[in-house]
């Protein structure tokens, strides 16, 4: 008598969530799994899947170039992160004790860049690093470099690209911590006879830890599978897995390769992706613990 | 006969939660019928199956003759006033009322007159074309009461209505339901965890505690009558005082024996016996204080005691004292100016006393059932 | 308490470093001088040569087609799978539904675009407009879905209790009551997957077929084989496409209910 009406419900859910489910199965979940099949086929000679089943493609990752390339794309990225926390923080931080008013415009002010063109805003980058461009003639003028060189083609300039392309989205998820922490604890502290940056330290960043996470994650993994920023400002010197795998698909015509290398890029996405959602369930204990989630 | 509204032995889980215990209860048909009881006893659970939004796991629920039970909420003669109102924020509060009409496709003219009426009866004509985000809490109660009551549903099902507003206005709205339920004559059944909501509003209260029904009944017999500790708990406070039947020397009134008192004189309607185990329950406004001994009367109890605690609140004072080792609330009215007559204080020794009448035995009494009282603390961290 | 001036000094300095590149390409799009440094008074000629180029023509139509089929696909999948999440949002099925839309929120867009790419040349699709407007859908859905169900957050779901209770059969109050309510919500995901679809590169890369340019392809092409200055006028105008639909995003998803 009660489980027909249980069964309406489970049906109407099916119903509703099918079409989404078969489209994300179709074309998330099967070119994931067949990107890592196509990592152990051989490469066809004149470009494209050769036949067969082999584990040449991925033991032909490890090689010096392949892996200075990993290990450029690791330390960029690490950087990225790094120094986006560092700006964003304080920034957050402004904007989530700032007057309501001056808040609102604050935040509009963080994501109206965001609202560009992604490739129009790496482009006014490229043009204000070259060497023709407005900053290198302003540090020209100002004695600081000498005419012949160059700001583009270097990891420094990814790094910047990169830095201002995802600072917003680290402002965003530390504004919101930042916003729902209850600021009169760091009063509490400064009360009890803390100095300002200790206060900050001991208080305000564990506080706002989930914020920081999700910040991370917002800039770490699109880091890692950068392509764009390091195309058109990093030149060879800046050459990150992302443009070795676009050079394997449209210059070499190798998809195996591609495949193996996208592969190995899954892998360094996964982690960090799992490392954060295990630290957030421990960090959810612990508010609960300490009475501060429901 | 078979009353108005009927629930048969319904029973509702959610999970391992039963919301709904095997309950049946009978509502009459013109009567405003209140559900009350604390948070997570069932009441809205009872509500909903009877506005179809739930089945019930087990039992049927039947309206003016028919089984009702499975009927999904669009074919049953019912309307609900929810706790959030619900008003369409995207509509007029005129289209809002004519909702119901419309949908059953009444014509036009007729849909329009209807919610004039009931624009006549709130007293909003003037605010027709507002949308719900223009309105008060009180306004939109009101058109939340119209839109139900314009459909002339056989029951109105009205889900802690007051519980979003203040004070002031509670009281307000709680005089203009009374009205409305006079004027329109349907069927009420009110669910509240005020008990001061029910007991002002309804014909017969039924007091509900984890899915089961403590006691239904009139409000006067629910307060004067409690038949278990949580009813004479929850509602209004009381005395509890547990003890044996020594026994019965007349048929009318019991002696009792309670740890350190004297045999207590209770009213015996339960034809009880030597022996048996009681409770004693004894609402704080029947028990008397006074600094002398009082006149010996027949079926009066005095005692002894020591005046531990004094909450002075203008009409009237709250006392706790302590005799024979039990802690015992005493309500007193100050019918004359209270400046003239000589107080009670901390720590004086007084006289309590109470009519035999006026005191009752419980059917059940659990120790949690004193947890439901407001008693100020023994000592720092009590 | 003294307050430490140190967190507005950072805040004001990245503000003008997000805003500084932004500011300079518009202006330089007014000037007519080969390269940046040199102000050479105020000039549309950039713009002039845009309308004249077929090629922006070409890519621009491209781009609109694929953009607005995308956005009326994804918006209604995206509003269904909110809904799902929403509504039944506890048991195991969402949990995995959830994980699946999620997906391409995280996932770099190489990856998606290589995936893509494989899974395509795999099943034998040739490369396309047709191949653009799936990937774009892919990705979008998840963007939709995800703004529908923060407006959903905050729907009072006892209003489609009172539709039903007032007599209103489930397809009713869906149309009548839940829809209505919904769209401002709906409308601002649209948007969203809008100004997604026009403004996506990577994916597009990887999917598109010779002859299937959309507007980011092209501005690609340009900035590594010539004309930059162009690039700026053509940027300028996006950037005022972009932001007004999404300012009228925002508006939307914010509107009193």
């Amino acid at each position: 008598m009660g489980s027909d009406p249980v069964l309406k419900k489970r049906r109407a859910e099916w119903l509703v969530s099918l079409p989404t489910l078969v489209w994300l199965t179709l074309f998330v979940v099967v070119p994931t799994l067949l990107v890592f099949a196509i990592a152990f086929r051989p490469a066809n000679p004149y470009g494209g899947i050769g036949a067969g089943w082999t584990l040449e493609t991925v033991r032909s990752l490890w090689t010096p170039s392949n892996l200075a390339i990993a290990g450029r794309t690791l330390w960029i990225s690490l950087l990225t992160t790094a120094i986006s926390l560092v700006l964003a923080v304080p920034t957050g931080y402004t904007i989530a004790r700032a007057s309501a008013r001056w808040r609102n415009r604050l935040l509009m002010l963080v994501i109206v860049p965001f609202w560009t063109s992604f490739l129009v805003r790496v482009f006014a980058w490229k043009s204000l690093l070259h060497p023709e461009g407005l900053i290198k003639k302003a540090l020209e003028t100002l004695g600081l470099v000498g005419p012949e060189a160059t700001l583009l083609y270097h990891p420094a300039a990814v790094v910047l690209v990169m830095v201002y392309t995802f600072l917003p989205f680290t402002i965003l998820p530390i504004y919101a911590a930042a916003e729902k922490f209850d600021l009169r604890l760091v009063e509490a502290a400064r009360d009890l006879g803390a100095r300002p940056f200790q206060a900050f330290r001991k208080v305000f960043l564990p506080g706002i830890r989930r914020g920081v996470m999700t910040a991370v994650l917002v800039v770490f993994i699109p880091s890692l599978g950068s392509y764009i920023i390091p195309d058109l400002v990093g030149g060879p010197a800046g050459e990150m897995l992302g443009n070795k795998i676009a050079q394997r698909v449209f210059t070499d015509r190798n998809l195996p390769h591609a495949a193996a290398l996208s592969a190995v890029l899954v892998l360094a996405v996964l982690a960090p992706l799992v490392a954060v959602l295990v630290l957030q369930r421990k960090s959810k204990r612990a508010d609960i613990v300490m009475g501060e989630a429901p | 006969m078979a009353e108005f509204l009927e629930f048969r032995g319904v029973s509702k889980r959610f999970g391992a939660v039963r919301a709904v215990d095997n309950v049946s209860l009978e509502i009459r048909k013109g009567e405003f019928f209140s559900l009350l009881g604390p948070s997570g006893c069932g009441k809205t659970t009872m509500l909903r199956l009877v506005g179809g939004f739930e089945e019930p796991d087990a039992g049927r629920v039947f309206l003016d003759g028919s089984d009702i039970t499975g009927l999904p909420p669009d074919k049953r003669k019912v309307n609900t006033i929810f706790q959030s109102y619900a008003l369409f924020p995207h509509m007029t509060v005129r289209d809002n009322i004519g909702f119901g009409l419309a949908i059953a496709k009444r014509p036009k003219k007729e849909i329009r007159d209807e919610v004039d009426r009931m624009l006549e009866l709130i007293r909003m004509a003037d605010q027709a074309a507002k949308k719900p985000d223009q309105l008060s809490g009180g306004q939109k109660q009101r058109v939340a009461v119209a839109r139900a009551l314009v459909n002339r549903p056989d029951v109105l099902l009205l889900d802690e209505p007051l519980a979003a507003l203040d004070l002031k206005l509670r009281q307000k709205m709680l005089i203009e339901l009374d009205l409305i339920h006079d004027e329109v004559g349907i069927t009420f059944l009110y669910v509240t965890h005020d008990q001061a909501e029910a007991m002002s509003l309804s014909d017969r209260i039924a007091v509900m505690d984890g899915g089961r029904i403590e006691q239904v009944g009139a409000p006067a017999e629910i307060y004067e009558s409690p038949r278990t500790g949580f009813v004479a708990a929850f509602i209004g406070d009381t005395n509890f005082l547990e003890g044996r039947v020594l026994d019965c020397p007349d048929r009318e009134y019991c002696r009792l024996e309670i740890a350190g008192l004297a045999p207590v004189l209770g009213f015996n309607d339960r034809s009880l016996h030597a022996g048996q185990p009681i409770t004693l329950s004894v609402r704080p406004e029947k028990v008397h204080i006074s600094h002398d001994e009082p006149e010996t009367k027949p079926q009066r109890n005095a005692f002894r005691a020591v005046v531990e605690d004094v909450i002075y609140l203008g009409a009237n004072t709250k006392y706790w004292v302590r005799t024979g080792g039990h802690r015992v609330q005493v309500l007193r009215q100050h019918d004359r100016y209270f400046l003239d007559e000589k107080p009670l204080r901390w720590k004086d020794a007084c006289w309590i006393f109470w009519h035999a009448d006026d005191g009752f035995m419980l059917d059940q009494f659990r120790k949690a059932d004193e947890g439901l009282l407001a008693v100020p603390p023994q000592r720092v961290g009590d | 308490m003294r307050r430490s001036r140190f967190p507005i000094a950072v805040t004001a300095l990245v503000m003008a470093f997000f805003y500084l590149p932004v500011l300079i390409l518009v202006a330089n799009s007014f000037n007519p001088a080969r390269f940046s440094s040199r102000w050479q008074g105020f000039s549309l000629v950039w713009y002039r040569r845009l309308f004249e180029s077929p090629e922006i023509w070409q890519a621009l139509k491209n781009t609109l087609v694929i953009a607005v089929s995308v956005t009326a696909v994804a918006a209604i999948l995206g509003t269904a799978a909110a809904y799902a999440l929403h509504r039944y949002g506890a048991s195991r099925l969402q949990k995995v539904h959830y994980t699946l839309i999620y997906q391409p929120l995280v996932v770099p867009e190489i990856l998606m675009g290589i995936s893509l790419l494989m899974a395509f040349v795999a099943a034998g699709v040739p490369l396309g407009l047709f191949t653009i407007f799936l990937a774009h859908v892919t990705f979008c859905v998840s963007f939709v879905a995800m703004t529908v169900l923060g407006r959903l957050q905050d729907f009072d779901f006892s209003i489609i209790e009172a539709a039903r209770d007032l007599g209103a059969s489930p397809w009713q109050s869906t149309r009548k009551v839940l829809l209505p309510v919904l769209m401002p919500g709906i409308v601002a995901g649209a948007l969203l997957a809008f100004t997604l679809s026009i403004d996506d590169f990577v994916i597009t890369f990887f999917v598109a077929g010779p002859g299937s340019t959309t507007l980011p392809l092209r501005i690609y092409s340009m900035i590594k084989y010539g004309a930059p200055p162009m690039i700026n006028a053509l940027s300028t105008l996006l950037l005022i496409v972009t932001f007004t639909a999404v300012l009228a995003s925002q508006r939307l998803a914010r509107l009193k209910r």
